[in-house]
């Protein structure tokens, strides 16, 4: 018979450093747990049987979670063999843990399906994920792993070009190693990582973590060239030539901006540029480093994604009051609970039903105040399931010397330039059902062909098309030696 | 892994010369595109236009202005055997190189006197007649004759605007003179901002093509930020994507000379603290 669990509905809070302590640099906010208090939560879980377990069916890359969670407490009197046993398992599915753990928005995904959830907090099943990975780094565990991975990287089954190092290019370039290919990534910023290097700061994903996995994709003998534009530097056709397949992970790497008077402003920003400016080239270290950035004593966010989120917390961090802007409510926010919830601490205002209509500037060119017009919900969802908004007629005007637009992205414009690579009309790559483009034996994933999504969608079709592209090599193969 | 310097020279008291190695931007450089470099690991990402790129040697090669930091970093402290941190290109689309007739390029500040010898080599291959002006402000920075773009001119004018040497004036007189005698089918043009606007409303009238570079400060340089954004036509453009050779016509010149001057404060801030340090080590 089996053992009844004893149903705990609090969760084990992870240590996370104070606001007014936080505010003031760019390292983590949160501290994640000790092997001790992860235990605790692990034992929170109820163990469904792999065949059921709603967060396995949640989660993008089908993550063996329960069979994770359940080594911790296993071995609780090890905790080496328990994060190494905890460690195995999860890069079966997911070889970036240390920044999914950080990254995914749980609580649409493991989380949120969780069965302790519907009576009480869902299993911490993110941050338990971020302390295997974490604890297996600091302690030469994955070192141990890697080592056995790495003998299985041979690079002789084939070669793979792969277009841009961000969690799509990442996860399938690791994959194809695993799996025996020769893989090359061509990335245009001098630095891989996509998304994950110029967009998250650090405060969310410390730029160490981040080299340690690129560091281990070397290790897998993936060749990263930075400073290469595909479609410029090099082109898909001149890759065709010289490898047997190409996935394109270029992302929505373009940012959308309002087409409405005064957008030419200056310190009107697009969250890309902000964040780059600030992550990436590290502006807020300037003049120490070289990149400057701009920003004055009032900044107005205008979206409410993580993108929002991560630029708000980061002008706070310049010195900076800042006021999310939204043309929705608050439950339409796209940001993840944990982010809206930081930022508010933080001391980031929010103002809703709000929509842009004009940036007004000063004698120097410089915006000094937004006009919106106020906006009101109706009872109609749109197809997300979001309530339509109508204007009001009224408006309002904000003072702010600084303004980040961080309304979402589209796909990057130079790789669609391809000739014979087929887009949808908002600009996304047409693929079949195995992430083919309409280039035979060119593959995509990840925002250039869903727009807009989260790192771990990236992830899993990074996955899913390293399979396809093994598949395709050969059948490739065995039609030549026919 | 970083960039070999393999060649540096003064160009005049205020520009120099520099060529570096990197091969996978010289194999696809046409002209037109652009490079963007990084000096070191706390550098910044500085866009720069390209005076020639050697297929076979792998060398691309700049004319560049000791004006911000990065640039007298890179004049001062990197010599021939150094290496660069990053360098990405080509980027932005080629100039359309074929046959229009006349071809003028006029350009009268760094970056358009790099361009200058690229474009009109191209376009007197591809049968064009050839005409370059390049304007300098005195005697002090004219570029030595090895760097001009005579040797690919038809017909060739260089200007000075205190009439130091060559003829007195800018490129803008000369330009009117030739489209007085309708000398001009196409018009290229690189260099100062405010002369480029100028440039557009004195050909406008004649309805004359002009193409010119819409120098705008970026950061990735491939489409990724929205820093380099202009209004064109009434749409935004990015100047990295979409150009950096646009339509002079349709180009909002107020707008981009404007945002230009986006982080003077924060430039000239760096610059002084670059140059006191200079000093204080006795270089200058």
């Amino acid at each position: 018979m089996a053992v009844r669990r004893k149903l705990i509905k609090e969760r084990v809070p992870t240590p996370e450093r104070p606001p007014k302590e936080r505010v003031k640099d760019f390292k983590e906010v949160n501290l994640g747990y000790t092997f001790e208090l992860a235990v605790k939560e692990a034992e929170r879980c109820l163990q469904c049987p792999y065949e059921y377990a709603p967060c396995i069916k949640g989660c993008p890359v089908h993550i063996n979670i329960p069979g994770f969670i359940s080594k911790l407490v296993e071995y609780r009197d090890n905790p080496d063999k328990a994060v190494r046993e905890a460690l195995r398992i999860i890069w079966n599915d997911n070889t970036l843990p240390a920044v999914t753990g950080r990254v995914c928005p749980q609580e649409d995904q493991c989380e949120g399906a969780c069965v302790v959830g519907k009576v009480g907090d869902a299993v911490d099943i993110g941050k338990l994920e971020r302390f295997v990975a974490d604890y297996a780094r600091k302690n030469g565990i994955e070192e141990e792993l890697l080592c056995e991975f790495e003998e299985e990287c041979t690079g002789e089954l084939g070669k793979v070009a792969i277009v841009g190092a961000g969690p799509a290019g990442l996860t399938c370039a690791g994959e194809l190693a695993k799996m025996g290919y020769k893989v090359t990534i061509f990335e245009a910023l001098h630095k891989p990582g996509g998304v994950l290097a110029y967009g998250i700061p650090e405060f969310r994903l410390p730029k160490e973590i981040l080299d340690h996995e690129l560091a281990k994709l070397n290790r897998l003998g993936v060749e990263i060239k930075t400073d290469h534009v595909v479609g410029r530097t090099v082109t898909i056709e001149e890759l065709l030539q010289e490898y047997d397949a190409v996935f394109i992970g270029t992302g929505a790497g373009t940012p959308k901006l309002l087409n409405i008077p005064g957008i030419l402003l200056g310190r009107i920003y697009s969250a890309n540029e902000f964040l780059t400016r600030v992550n990436l080239m590290k502006a807020y270290e300037f003049p120490e480093y070289d990149t400057p950035i701009a920003i004055g004593k009032k900044t107005i966010v205008i979206g409410a994604g993580n993108t929002a989120m991560d630029a708000a917390r980061s002008a706070l961090r310049l010195g900076s009051e800042v006021t999310i802007a939204y043309r929705r409510g608050r439950e339409d926010m796209t940001a993840r609970i944990e982010e809206i919830k930081h930022a508010e601490e933080e001391g980031v205002q929010f103002e809703f039903f709000l929509q842009p209509v004009e940036f007004i500037g000063d004698e120097n060119g410089r915006v000094k105040a937004v006009k919106f017009e106020r906006m009101r919900p109706l009872e109609e969802r749109d197809k997300r399931g979001k309530r339509k908004i109508v204007g009001t007629g009224e408006y309002v005007t904000l003072e702010a010397d600084t303004v980040i637009i961080a309304i979402g992205l589209e796909p990057n414009r130079i790789i669609t330039e391809t000739p014979g690579l087929k887009t949808n009309p908002n600009g996304t790559l047409v693929v079949d059902e195995n992430l083919m483009t309409s280039i035979p034996g060119v593959f995509a994933g990840g925002d250039a062909i869903r727009g807009e999504a989260t790192v771990i969608l990236a992830m899993g079709d990074g996955k899913k098309a390293a399979k396809a592209i093994c598949d395709y090599i050969e059948k490739k193969r065995a039609k030549a030696n026919a | 892994m970083g960039y070999r310097i393999t060649a540096k020279e003064n160009l005049s008291v205020i520009d120099f010369f520099m060529e570096v190695e990197a091969p996978h931007v010289a194999k696809a450089w046409k002209p037109g595109q652009f490079v963007v470099f990084i000096l070191h690991e706390k550098g910044e990402r500085v866009p720069m236009s390209v005076y020639k790129a050697d297929k076979e040697t792998g060398r691309v090669s700049m004319f560049i202005r000791k004006l911000g930091k990065t640039s007298l970093q890179l004049y001062y402290e990197f010599n021939v055997g150094d290496e660069l941190w990053s360098f990405l290109g080509p980027l932005g689309k080629p100039i359309k190189v074929k046959y229009y007739g006349n071809v003028v390029f006029a350009s009268d500040a760094v970056c358009g006197q790099a361009e200058n010898y690229a474009t009109l080599k191209a376009m007197k291959e591809a049968g064009n007649y050839t005409i370059s002006i390049q304007s300098f402000e005195n005697r002090a920075n004219v570029y030595p004759e090895e760097f001009l773009a005579k040797p690919v001119a038809d017909e060739y004018y260089l200007t000075t605007e205190d009439g130091s040497v060559g003829i007195k004036g800018h490129y803008l007189d000369v330009v009117k003179k030739l489209i007085e005698q309708d000398k001009v089918d196409i018009i290229f043009a690189g260099g100062k901002l405010g002369s480029l606007a100028k440039l557009a409303e004195l050909t406008r009238p004649y309805g004359i093509p002009t193409i010119t570079t819409v120098r705008q400060i970026m950061v990735d340089g491939t489409g990724m930020c929205g820093s380099c954004r202009i209004l064109y036509d009434g749409e935004i453009k990015f100047a990295c994507r979409d150009g950096p050779m646009f339509d002079a016509h349709k180009v909002d010149w107020d707008d981009v000379i404007r945002r230009d001057s986006r982080f003077a404060e924060q430039q000239a801030l760096a610059r002084e603290r670059y140059l006191a340090k200079l000093r204080e080590k006795g270089v200058i």
